[in-house]
């Protein structure tokens, strides 16, 4: 599927800042994530924790005043967001948006050939896509009804997310940002989210969860947990700092930042 | 209207044109009247509330007379989708025997008025085919003052009418004036679809008028589909009468012309009585699209839903002017407008006016109207899945104009309004095989 590189640095984050409407969101981020791992960015509400998944997969309304941000070498910030995701970046949105009169599945099948003609492989026909497609649903659990209803119309705030992981398996990107999948989510729909989430982990692809709870993390292991808070990366660890966090809120990490 | 508006005024030409139509001494008395009084108001212009978006500037230039009888093409029915049941062809205003299905399915008659109109009219149509005096009901009164053919078209009630009734309106050239009386039986249930349409770039100027009416528990389906060249300038008024249970469909698809207008006007008279009004206005290029709709709630428990979607482009314009009134008594009733427009050139512009008149207690009354370019989020969605920003634009704009087209009711026509929808977004070619 990829040329990546075992261990490759995928994403490369220096002193990012940005605003929206002159509000500060984010302010001096920093951030390496390398091919094969997992890493979850968590925070307080408000952190900024979305805006830099948005501003990752090259949403407008945040204007980057300072920093750089380098995808597999390339400058990030200056490709237009369709150029990300056919070049691998995956956002998973946080309130996936419904599009009633666009079809759910010729969507996919036109996101997948996009990124394949990018990749230089042929297209996939409308036959070959459905057999992949089924292929995928029933690993998501999802019903043939998703094949002929529009973008996310009238989807439950679960199946809004299982789709958003259904895309993602079908489009297999090289860095996948999963911006609060797990909200909204009861317990066995995580479970469905999080076992499409693992069976997609490998060695020449990244997975970035943005999440508020330690709950995903149960189900999905991180290699690496970032703080988010203030605009920047307070701090950062392995899983047990995400089990801390659970135990201990996030003024402690603020105040010892703040100390620092 | 001033006094100088009023002597370069086309319609005062017109008398020496009503002298010229055939019929006898009661038919030319009937259209002079009808005249009179429309001299007596003028041309509607910006100043009339009922008139505000419709810009009839171009009226002053254009030729009121009756089109001489000419030849028809041959293909001039070809660009229609393809068509079940009969077909009944107006060419000018003037019914055509020839070109129209002569042998009708039970329970279905179609009268050519040509005949019935040269004579005193029989009271069950005088009423009909009267004038008005309404002040926005010009254009019913220019009809009538040059009113020489139509058709009334009755449907019994039973099976055998439960189908689909095609009425073709073409002008060729200068004025036409078609009447359409249309009377549906207690229980009758018929599909009636009205295309209106000139060979080529014709410049010509049509004012068709229809009365309909539905008896107890009716159904009617009407389609209207406007696919005039760009030349012409096309004002419809169409006045509705619901009976009670009965239900009475408009779907209006605004695909042609230079100035297309349509007046409606919906009265829901019996208990139960329900009416579903849409319309589709592709207002491109130079093109001008109004629609004007007055439902009124008369009878208690009465039901009227609007959807009204508009899609502003290059230099066209339109608008949407809804107004519901439920009367004293109309209690229980229920209205819904909606209209939304998507603007997609700088050039382009789209009103939307609905409006509401409540005189009756225990009432549901709710009206939604947009006007905007398309939805930042969703054009991001579909740009972070990959799609260029050109077919994200084109596919958004098409999904707007679903809402409507989901609709209606006949596949071919289905096809066909979807079609030409396509044809005229720029990356048409990348979204077709979006829509199977």
């Amino acid at each position: 599927m990829s040329d990546t590189n075992p261990s490759e640095l995928l994403l490369e984050i220096k002193d990012l800042a940005a605003e929206v409407q002159g509000r500060k969101v984010l302010d001096g981020l920093n951030l390496e994530v390398r091919a094969g791992e997992v890493h979850a960015i968590m925070g307080p509400n408000g952190a900024g924790k979305s805006t830099l998944a948005q501003l990752l997969a090259g949403r407008s309304t945040y204007q980057v005043t300072r920093g750089e941000v380098r995808y597999r070498g390339a400058d990030l910030l200056a490709l237009a967001p369709e150029e990300r995701a056919r070049r691998g970046l995956f956002l998973g949105f946080q309130y996936p948006v419904e599009i009633p009169g666009v079809n759910n599945v010729y969507l996919l099948k036109a996101a997948l050939n996009a990124r394949r003609r990018q990749q230089g492989l042929p297209e996939v026909d409308a036959f070959e896509f459905l057999g992949l497609v089924r292929d995928k649903m029933r690993l998501m659990q999802m019903d043939d009804s998703f094949l002929s209803r529009g973008v996310n119309e009238g989807f439950s705030g679960g199946e809004k997310k299982r789709n958003e992981i259904l895309q993602m398996t079908v489009l297999e990107p090289t860095l996948a940002i999963l911006d609060e999948t797990d909200s909204g989510l009861d317990i066995d729909a995580l479970k469905v989210v999080a076992n499409g989430v693992n069976g997609l982990k490998r060695a020449d692809r990244a997975i970035v969860l943005v999440t508020h709870y330690q709950r995903l993390l149960e189900h999905i292991i991180p290699d690496r947990v970032h703080v988010l808070a203030a605009g920047r990366i307070l701090k950062s660890g392995d899983r047990s700092l995400a089990l801390e966090l659970e135990r201990r809120g996030y003024d402690w990490v603020r105040h010892e930042a703040s100390a620092a | 209207m001033s006094a100088v508006a009023e002597a370069t005024s086309p319609l005062d030409r017109l008398a020496a044109v009503e002298a010229t139509l055939p019929g006898g001494a009661a038919a030319h008395a009937r259209r002079r009247a009808a005249l009179e009084r429309l001299l007596a108001l003028g041309l509607p212009g910006p100043r009339d509330d009922a008139w505000k978006y419709s810009n009839l500037r171009l009226l002053g230039r254009r030729d009121f007379a009756p089109a001489a009888p000419r030849p028809v093409p041959a293909d001039a029915l070809a660009t229609l989708p393809p068509r079940q049941g009969p077909t009944v062809v107006f060419v000018d205003g003037r019914f055509q025997a020839n070109l129209s299905t002569a042998d009708l399915p039970p329970g279905l008659s179609v009268t050519p008025l040509a005949a019935v109109l040269a004579t005193a009219l029989p009271p069950a149509l005088e009423a009909r085919l009267g004038a008005t005096d309404a002040i926005d009901e010009r254009i019913r009164l220019l009809n009538a003052a040059l009113l020489v053919d139509g058709a009334h078209l009755s449907v019994a009630a039973g099976g055998a009418a439960d189908q689909d009734v095609h009425v073709v309106h073409l002008a060729t050239g200068g004025g036409s004036y078609p009447r359409l009386a249309v009377t549906l039986a207690p229980g009758a249930s018929v599909r009636l679809i009205e295309y209106h349409l000139t060979p080529g770039d014709a410049e010509s100027l049509a004012a068709p008028v229809a009365d309909i009416e539905l008896g107890r528990g009716a159904r009617l389906e009407h389609y209207a589909i406007t696919l005039a060249g760009a030349h012409a300038i096309e004002l419809q008024d169409v006045s509705v009468r619901v009976a009670a249970d009965a239900t009475y469909r408009h779907r209006h698809l605004g695909l042609g012309g230079q100035l297309a207008r349509l007046d409606l006007r919906v009265r829901l008279e019996g208990a139960g009585a329900t009416t579903q009004l849409s319309g589709l206005l592709l207002a491109e290029q130079n093109r001008q699209i109004d629609v004007r709709t007055l439902v009124e709630h008369v009878a208690p428990h009465t039901t009227s839903d609007q959807v009204y979607r508009g899609v502003g482009k290059d230099r066209g314009r339109g608008s949407y002017d809804g107004k519901v009134v439920v009367h004293k008594g109309a209690m229980k009733s229920d209205s819904r407008q909606s209209s939304r427009n998507l603007i997609l050139s700088p050039g382009a512009s789209l009103d939307s006016r609905p409006q509401l008149e409540i005189n009756a207690d225990d009432v549901k009354c709710s009206h939604a109207a947009t006007t905007g370019a398309l939805d930042e989020q969703m054009l991001f969605y579909l740009l972070a899945r990959g799609l260029d920003r050109e077919t994200a634009r084109a596919l958004l704009t098409f999904a707007f104009a679903e809402d409507v087209i989901a609709k209606i009711a006949l596949p071919a026509l289905r096809r066909f309004t979807e079609q030409r929808v396509l044809g005229s977004l720029p990356a048409a070619p990348l979204i077709r095989e979006f829509i199977a």
